[in-house]
């Protein structure tokens, strides 16, 4: 449970022949409780990567797997985190959690103690029963997690999720996700242009090509955050000033310069 | 309480009647035959309130009309919101109806009255027809396009969410779209008005517009001007209302405009 396959995907957006091709063989497998982060620069088709293992848009060639299953359609088996949240702004924080469980069918107590769970793992139990315009964008982010989490998905797809916040609260973000994959490790597909984000979060980083998206290559994070210990600090810029940190950074930010470099910008 | 814009208001009212009162009674600039004086206005006021005019006191006459355009506005609301949503939901709904649509809009809805009351006679059900086709069209225009504009994040979260397809009707679609149905749903009563007070006048035993016409052909210009202000406060009452409801269905939404 829980794994993700990609097996010389292609996508073309419009007509086959007149078509943009915006993905070109991406082959990627991604193992149960792994969390990785793909980077490109834009354009390159990392989205379009997650919303077809999402199942909003289908491959033009190739498929997709997760846990062993080919992709078809969207479901709560692949819970989605947005870019700018898509909450039911008409739902309260607390409807906007239940949503997913009603769609499941489960009984009225055990929903409830599943939303406190979610509630209290974002520290949203104090907002309830507010609506989505009275939150801040962190607090919103934060029940879009929540309403990921508690459908207790294979797989979490994560559309540059702090993309829309502003810096300090996108560093408190990513410090509690670090804090929910440890109490709580899920799979993990992850879209970011920022580096240092994809390096402090991800078990593996995947750097894509500029247009038409290939993987360029990937990196292996995990072993060099259990060989240097990252885990003893508690904040990101401890982190993110550790020489083996800053090695890996850079060595993403020139790959993708190459790819900048070769589009001529 | 009265605030300053209120009281503003209040003042504006009380110069146009100070207006009038100058026009008319004080230097007769304005004659009674083609307009008439406050206190001509007021004595057909008390008339047709005690003793009555086109054969009913003023609250009967009122409240039919009243009566016509709520019932009529409901069928409309209750057809045309779910084919609004039907077609913004299903392109092939869309495909098929918008055709049809584009024929049937021009028409004004006034041009029905007559073949209403050939079909359904002078009584209720030809005026709650023509209010229906009246205030169907902005309800159906306005749901579709309040659909069509969702943000297609919102839709995807809901389907991610595993929504089977009628909760996605009713909690997704329909509450997303439901500012813009609002807006189709004041021009819809604001519709059936116009079409009530037009429907009366040509045809009816009973109503507001039927006191107009028969003020029209006694040569009563100020029983005309009592009925031209009830029709006014009768349509301001019913604006208000749907106001009402508006605010507390999109509390969510007017509270993120504030």
């Amino acid at each position: 449970m829980g794994s993700i396959r990609f097996q010389n995907v292609d996508k073309v957006f419009g007509a086959s022949q007149a078509g943009v091709k915006v993905l070109d063989d991406i082959n990627l497998a991604i193992g149960e409780k792994e969390f990785v982060a793909i980077v490109g620069p834009s354009g390159c088709g990392k989205t379009t990567c997650l919303r077809m293992v999402a199942g909003f848009e289908a491959p033009s060639s190739g498929t997709i797997t997760v846990s062993g299953k080919v992709v078809t359609e969207p479901g709560p088996d692949r819970a989605v985190v947005f870019q700018q949240f898509a909450l039911f702004p008409w739902k309260t924080v607390r409807e906007n959690i239940d949503l997913g469980l009603r769609n499941k069918n489960l009984p009225a107590a055990e929903r409830d103690r599943l939303i406190a769970d979610a509630l209290k793992l974002m520290n949203l139990e104090s907002h309830a029963g507010a609506f989505p315009h009275q939150l801040s964008g962190g607090m919103q982010q934060r029940v879009a997690i929540a309403r990921a989490y508690v459908l207790d998905p294979d797989v979490l797809l994560m559309d540059e999720p702090f993309g829309a916040l502003d810096a300090q609260t996108r560093v408190v973000m990513q410090e509690e996700l670090v804090r929910l994959a440890r109490v709580n490790p899920r799979t993990v597909l992850f879209i970011t242009h920022a580096v240092e984000e994809a390096v402090y979060l991800a078990d593996r980083v995947a750097i894509m090509t500029r247009r038409p998206g290939r993987i360029k290559e990937v990196l292996d994070i995990k072993s060099v955050r259990i060989a240097e210990n990252w885990d003893r600090f508690a904040r990101i810029e401890d982190v993110m000033d550790q020489e083996s940190f800053v090695h890996l950074r850079t060595q993403i930010w020139k790959s993708l310069r190459e790819e900048k470099g070769a589009q001529g910008v | 309480m009265i605030g300053r814009r209120g009281l503003i208001g209040l003042g504006t009212v009380a110069g146009v009647i100070a207006l009038w009162f100058a026009l008319t009674t004080l230097t007769g600039i304005v004659s009674g035959a083609r307009f008439p004086s406050p206190s001509e206005f007021w004595a057909s006021l008390v008339q047709i309130w005690t003793r009555g005019y086109a054969g009913g006191q003023l609250l009967t006459h009122a409240l039919h009309s009243l009566k016509l355009v709520v019932m009529g506005f409901l069928v409309a609301i209750a057809t045309g919101i779910p084919l609004g949503l039907w077609m913004g939901w299903s392109r092939r709904a869309e495909a098929a109806i918008n055709p049809v649509f584009l024929v049937i809009r021009p028409i004004p809805p006034l041009a029905w009255i007559p073949l209403a009351i050939l079909w359904l006679g002078l009584g209720d059900a030809a005026k709650i027809m023509v209010i229906w086709f009246s205030a169907f069209v902005p309800s159906v225009i306005n749901t579709f396009a309040g659909v069509r504009n969702i943000d297609r994040p919102i839709l995807e979260a809901a389907r991610m969410l595993g929504t089977p397809r009628w909760r996605m009707v009713t909690e997704i679609i329909a509450p997303a779209a439901s500012p813009l149905i609002f807006t189709g749903l004041r021009l819809s009563l604001q519709a059936s008005w116009t079409t009530l007070v037009a429907a009366e006048l040509v045809g009816a035993m009973v109503g507001v517009g039927f006191v107009l016409n028969m003020a029209q052909q006694d040569l009563y210009p100020a029983m005309i001007l009592v009925g031209m202000i009830t029709v006014g406060i009768l349509g301001w009452a019913t604006t208000f209302a749907l106001a009402r409801v508006e605010r507390q269905a999109l509390a969510w939404n007017v509270a993120a405009r504030d």
